[in-house]
């Protein structure tokens, strides 16, 4: 039971990294980003071909950060020409640009069989402790460590540009002030929070392949920011919670429901986090950490 | 002069929506720019504030061509503008507006914000202080600390005006600042305008309100269909028939 509990806080942990990077991109900034799932594979992939070559997570894990911010800055600057929507099919068409690369290339990472025993973060980081309180412990401080950060960057004048930005680009334009280098910092910095998340997730699983990065782990993301509440920092905390609670509770309707193949249950459990959402917007429509007065 | 423009042209597609508008803006005065619905009025502004470019004309900011800049350096170089449709940061109370437009804050850039948090806190401490003048200035005290999208739409009106003179610019550009507000708080915002120049501002001024605005300016201009029909005083451009005729003897 124990053990069950802390696989799912280290689900829930790596969800919340995904969340707090894509609450600043879209609920602080209004940078609809529906390619989060790619800076997450680059970090995954990152971590799993340095620590299976011999390199120890001292550098894989900022390799992971800086690699998935990197990659995300040309994305980003595409902001500065595409209207919201236009973005968001880019950022959509750029990850799954991504993921066949990842398919292609199979010389570097191994195509659709992926990377198989990447190694625990114990040995990754040479410490003799249990893989899984380690990776726990780590998460805890990764997700205090961003917290921190962006409560501090949106409690900033830094943070009311960008929220100015996400209401009327063009009247931020008129005083003077260029939306896109925010818009920029924004994406990069939440690409580095997906990175440092797939990195973990590397780590924790010990085998990535493709097809673990579809566009549907975006789409959980953007679940999970929706319940706990758009454009508040704690809300992508709630919110990853009570995504993994979703996710875990909807294996139980395979009791419920027999009959129902493995394919099946992955639309089964969308369709229940997707109820779970249709009632929370007609309930409660700010999400459950939301401001009343944001949306 | 402060703003010159001469021989503007612009077209939507294939709809031409300003011809050979020429227009100056001397320094420290009000003028006026009338005329009917659909006249290109609003273009006029987003044209000279960089959000649309001209098919030909010039367009001088205190003696610099801003011809080809975008909006964001015209900002910068010193020209502010108000929208016709209000234009406030929704979810931003009316404290947050005024502060998010001040330039260049230490704290809008992230690497100050962390290493000299000081400077940050300093600085936004003066600025509240400004804000804190502006609003009760435009006494919008009362709901200060109220997101501006719950506004009435005079207040945005008067909050909008609050968002540029924290630019401290060299003109102001207003559309419509009078439209939708309630004629006691025209009365205010006309001695507000007039307290601003007084200090020093200049300022073009799109208005349907003739009386308030007649009050206002020294040079109204009128265009119609895209073009400068009448300029000069405002009692004599409002007695010209050609202005009369423009608005079809309805409004005057
Ligand atoms: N974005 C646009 N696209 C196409 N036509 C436009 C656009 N904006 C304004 N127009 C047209 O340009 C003309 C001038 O509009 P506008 O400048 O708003 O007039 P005014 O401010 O004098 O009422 C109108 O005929 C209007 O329909
Ligand atoms: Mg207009």
């Amino acid at each position: 039971m124990t053990a069950y509990l802390i696989a799912m806080a280290i689900v829930a942990l790596i969800y919340m990294l995904l969340t707090i990077g894509l609450n600043l991109q879209y609920g602080y900034t209004g940078l609809a980003n529906f390619g989060h799932v790619g800076s997450f594979a680059i970090g995954a992939y990152i971590t799993a071909l340095i620590t299976t070559n011999g390199g120890f997570a001292y550098v894989s894990l900022p390799a992971s950060v800086l690699g998935a911010a990197l990659v995300a800055w040309p994305v980003a600057l595409l902001s500065k020409r595409l209207r919201t929507d236009y973005f968001a099919i880019a950022t959509l068409a750029a990850s799954e640009t991504l993921r066949l690369a990842i398919i292609e290339e199979d010389w570097i990472t191994n195509g659709v069989h992926g990377i198989t025993s990447i190694p625990n973060m114990s040995v990754a980081l040479g410490l003799d402790v249990d893989p899984n309180i380690l990776i726990l412990t780590l998460l805890i401080a990764a997700n205090l460590l961003a917290v921190a950060l962006i409560t501090r960057m949106v409690k900033s004048p830094f943070g009311r540009t960008i929220e100015a930005i996400r209401d009327d680009e063009d009247a931020v334009r008129a005083l003077g002030k260029e939306p896109a280098t925010f818009k920029v910092k924004v994406f990069v910095i939440g690409a580095g929070l997906a990175g440092l998340a797939g990195a973990f997730y590397a780590h924790y699983f010990s085998y990535i392949s493709p097809e673990q990065f579809l566009p549907l782990i975006t789409f959980y993301v953007w679940m999970a920011m929706i319940l706990g509440g758009t454009g508040s920092i704690l809300g992508a905390v709630a919110g990853s919670l009570v995504l993994v609670l979703f996710l875990e509770g909807s294996r139980f309707v395979r009791d419920i429901l027999p009959g129902v193949t493995e394919v099946e249950m992955a639309s089964v459990r969308l369709f229940v986090v997707g109820m779970a959402l249709v009632l929370l917007t007609l309930l409660r429509p700010q999400g459950l950490m939301g401001d009343f007065r944001k949306r | 002069m402060i703003l010159s423009l001469s021989h503007v042209a612009f077209a939507f597609g294939d709809f031409r929506v300003l011809d050979d508008v020429s227009l100056d803006v001397p320094p420290k005065e009000i003028v006026g720019l009338i005329g009917p619905n659909g006249a290109g009025k609003s273009t006029l502004f987003a044209v000279t504030s960089g959000f649309e470019k001209p098919l030909a004309g010039t367009i001088m900011l205190d003696g610099r061509d801003i011809t080809h800049d975008g909006p964001v350096a015209r900002a910068r170089a010193g020209l502010g503008r108000t929208f016709q449709v209000p234009r406030e940061f929704r979810h931003l109370t009316v404290r947050e507006n005024l502060l998010a437009a001040a330039p260049n804050q230490t704290g809008e850039n992230l690497l100050p914000l962390f290493l000299s948090p000081r400077r940050v806190r300093e600085e936004e401490r003066a600025l509240r202080e400004k804000v804190a003048d502006l609003i009760a200035f435009l006494n919008l005290t009362a709901v200060k600390d109220t997101p501006s999208g719950s506004l009435s739409g005079g207040q945005k009106k008067l909050l909008e005006l609050g968002r540029v003179l924290m630019g401290d610019p060299k003109v102001i550009l207003l559309d419509e600042p009078f439209a939708g507000v309630n004629p006691v708080l025209i009365d205010s915002l006309v001695d507000r305008i007039r307290e601003l120049n007084a200090q020093g501002y200049s300022f073009l001024v799109i208005e349907h309100n003739l009386r308030a605005l007649s009050d206002l300016c020294s040079t109204m201009h009128v265009m119609d269909r895209g073009a400068m029909i009448a300029s000069g005083a405002p009692s004599a451009v409002l007695d010209d028939p050609k202005v009369q005729e423009a608005y079809m003897g309805g409004v005057l």
